[in-house]
């Protein structure tokens, strides 16, 4: 019996079956550790915890800077690092607007170019943001500010995790 | 090999052009059938089988046994009794005899290896006859035979001879533990002479004993033990009334809190 | 589509006898467990291989969450172990793996001692053999000092100790694993480097040495 008569070979045979054989030791040890290397990618958000920043009284309708400590769990290392909020009264509402500037992650100030007042400044690449965070037109910064999540209890502002808006 | 003028060559490299390269058809096994085989793909196929049978073993072995993990390392804790990984054991008892400890530790720790070692290196050397079967090289297999034996014997000895519980508890991960002082129960410890001389003031453990919390014990556990003593603790130790026996032992069991009443 | 480019890269480098020198040499008949069943213990050196990849895929793994520092070491294996989804799995198949390959690789030495493998002309192959298997125990030793616990501490000092009673050489070569007098933050990042980087380039360097010799001299003939 010549090998040409089978539609499939035995050597093909054969070769199949040990592709499959591999495939399974390859999947076998290999699954687990692609699983645990992709393990922080597949983790759910933790929920951040609303920390105590300032008093509603300390409040004005000026936007002003507040840093509190945040704790951060990073895996096996815990660390208190400072955040910095820009707060202000809008109204009854109470808006708190990250410092970080939307254009490369500088950090933006309230009126700190005394070219343009009642806007926020970014000193690197000269982007400003309105009173309510929207960007101002024309400077490199596409989108507005982020906010800071805001829970208010017995007359004390507490800030949470920080919401991406497109625009104000 | 294909040599000479005439060769034919891709562009400007050494690479043969085309019709001068070995077709790519397999071998022909057909003349030795069923005896001599592949290796691509026969034999590789029962290889990776015997393989997958292997990886699956080693799973299960992974997923029931996970990797122990001790409590983080305390260089100031003198009391721990180390212990190397288990093929490193039949050294580690070898220290432990006469001949190979104390002023002879070079023949055990140097010597005696080197010597072992060393043979294995040059054992081409040392035994260089024609003869292969290791019945017909007698020295050779004997000598390798024995070796292995007393590996085992050495292995074995030093298993036997180590204290696997004292060891579990030593290298246990111990909660942060918070005793009561205000408690009626750490009043009756306080009480206790004896049991402070070695198990200290505070109960975390002392000169010559351990935590008093370092074991899970049921309270019952813990009466016996102070009844009755525990290895390298002496019994009947305890001085005070019965009911006082029993506050405290409930306190030890429950990890330094005065136990709520529901959880009896 | 691959034939194309398995076509393309052929004509420029000429392949196909690379991979065919390795597919199809022949296997002798003594080392076919379905010829005598005895021929298993032919079986060993190819397992020895294997868990030493798994050795090597589940240690460059781990190494994304372990750190070599005596502060974080102990907590980043624990976090590892305890927090990363498979994490028990991935460090036991190490753990349990350092184990499988001295039993594969002392079973796989006791096979070519009993069957004579080493004699001539395949000295030089026991030689390098031999030195896998020193290198396998190196492995072992460093490995064990990493996760920082109780038992990694103690095994090290008593293993430096071991290095310590050699004569002339001793008191240098312990300093010199340790890295300084103290068994600390210096040891853990030399065991670290030697177990992670020098043992195993010396280990594959070998591992090469040895399989080239087998493909070229053929496996040693029936008893």
């Amino acid at each position: 019996m010549s090998e040409k008569e089978h539609k499939v070979s035995r050597r093909q045979f054969l070769t199949y079956t040990l592709m499959g054989v591999g495939g399974f030791m390859v999947a076998g040890a290999i699954s687990p550790m692609v699983r645990f290397a992709l393990d922080p990618a597949l983790q759910a958000g933790g929920e951040t915890e609303f920390v105590s920043v300032a008093t509603v009284d300390d409040l004005t309708d000026e936007p002003q800077r507040f840093d509190f400590q945040l704790e951060i769990e990073d895996a096996w290392y815990t660390s208190e690092q400072s955040r910095t909020a820009w707060i202000y009264k809008d109204g009854n509402d109470i808006v708190a607007l990250s410092p970080v500037c939307t254009h490369l992650g500088c950090t933006v100030n309230w009126e700190g170019s005394e070219d343009h007042p009642n806007q926020f400044y970014c000193p690197c690449h000269f982007g400003r943001f309105e009173k309510s965070g929207q960007n101002v037109a024309q400077t490199p910064p596409t989108r507005p500010l982020d906010l800071y999540e805001i829970e208010v209890r017995d007359g004390v502002v507490y800030l949470g995790s920080i919401i991406q808006r497109r625009s104000v | 090999m294909h040599r000479g003028k005439g060769m034919k060559f891709v562009g400007d490299s050494r690479i043969p052009a085309k019709e001068h390269r070995m077709k790519n058809i397999p071998k022909d096994y057909s003349e030795y059938p069923g005896k001599t085989e592949a290796f691509w793909p026969n034999f590789l196929l029962r290889e990776w089988m015997v393989g997958a049978v292997f990886l699956i073993g080693y799973l299960c072995l992974t997923v029931a046994h996970p990797a122990p993990l001790e409590r983080v390392a305390d260089p100031t804790d003198s009391g721990y009794i180390p212990l190397p990984d288990w093929y490193f054991l039949f050294l580690y008892q070898l220290l432990k005899y006469e001949f190979a400890a104390g002023q002879y530790t070079v023949i055990g720790a140097v010597v005696m290896p080197g010597i072992a070692f060393g043979a294995l290196l040059l054992a081409p050397w040392l035994d260089n006859g024609p003869e292969r079967r290791p019945i017909k090289r007698p020295i050779a297999s004997s000598i390798m035979l024995l070796a292995v034996i007393s590996i085992i014997f050495l292995t074995w000895e030093s298993v036997a001879e180590h204290d696997w519980e004292a060891a579990a508890q030593q290298g246990a991960i111990v909660e942060d533990i918070e005793v009561d002082e205000t408690s009626e129960a750490f009043e009756i410890w306080s009480m206790q002479q004896s049991c402070i001389n070695c198990h200290g003031g505070d109960m975390l453990g002392g000169a010559a004993g351990p935590s008093v919390f370092q074991s899970d014990y049921t309270k019952e556990q813990v009466i016996a033990i102070i009844k009755e003593g525990a290895p390298g603790m002496p019994p009947d130790q305890f001085e005070g009334t019965e009911e006082e026996l029993e506050t405290l032992a409930a306190f030890i069991a429950n990890d330094g809190q005065v136990p709520d009443e529901d959880e009896e | 589509m691959l034939q194309k480019i398995y076509d393309w890269v052929d004509e420029r480098l000429d392949i196909t006898p690379m991979w065919r020198d390795i597919a199809d040499h022949e296997v002798p008949e003594h080392v076919n467990p379905a010829h005598h069943f005895s021929a298993f213990v032919y079986c060993f050196g190819g397992l020895t291989f294997f868990v030493t990849v798994i050795q090597i895929l589940s240690g460059m793994f781990l190494t994304m969450y372990y750190v070599p520092d005596i502060i974080h070491a102990y907590e980043s294996v624990y976090f590892l172990q305890n927090e990363v989804t498979h994490g028990v799995i991935v460090r036991g198949m190490h753990h349990w793996g350092a184990s499988l390959v001295i039993v594969m690789m002392f079973l796989h030495t006791l096979r070519v001692f009993f069957t004579g493998s080493y004699k001539k002309p395949r000295e030089l192959n026991w030689v390098v053999g031999v030195l896998i298997f020193f290198v396998m125990l190196g492995l072992g030793f460093t490995g064990y000092l990493l996760p920082w616990d109780m038992k990694a501490y103690f095994a090290t000092v008593v293993g430096l100790e071991i290095a310590e009673a050699a004569p002339v050489v001793g008191g240098f070569a312990r300093v010199l694993l340790a890295g300084g007098e103290i068994i600390g933050a210096q040891t853990l990042t030399r065991f670290f480097a030697i177990h992670v980087f020098f043992l195993p380039g010396a280990l594959l360097g070998l591992l090469g040495a040895h399989f080239y010799m087998i493909r070229k001299q053929g496996i040693s003939g029936p008893l």
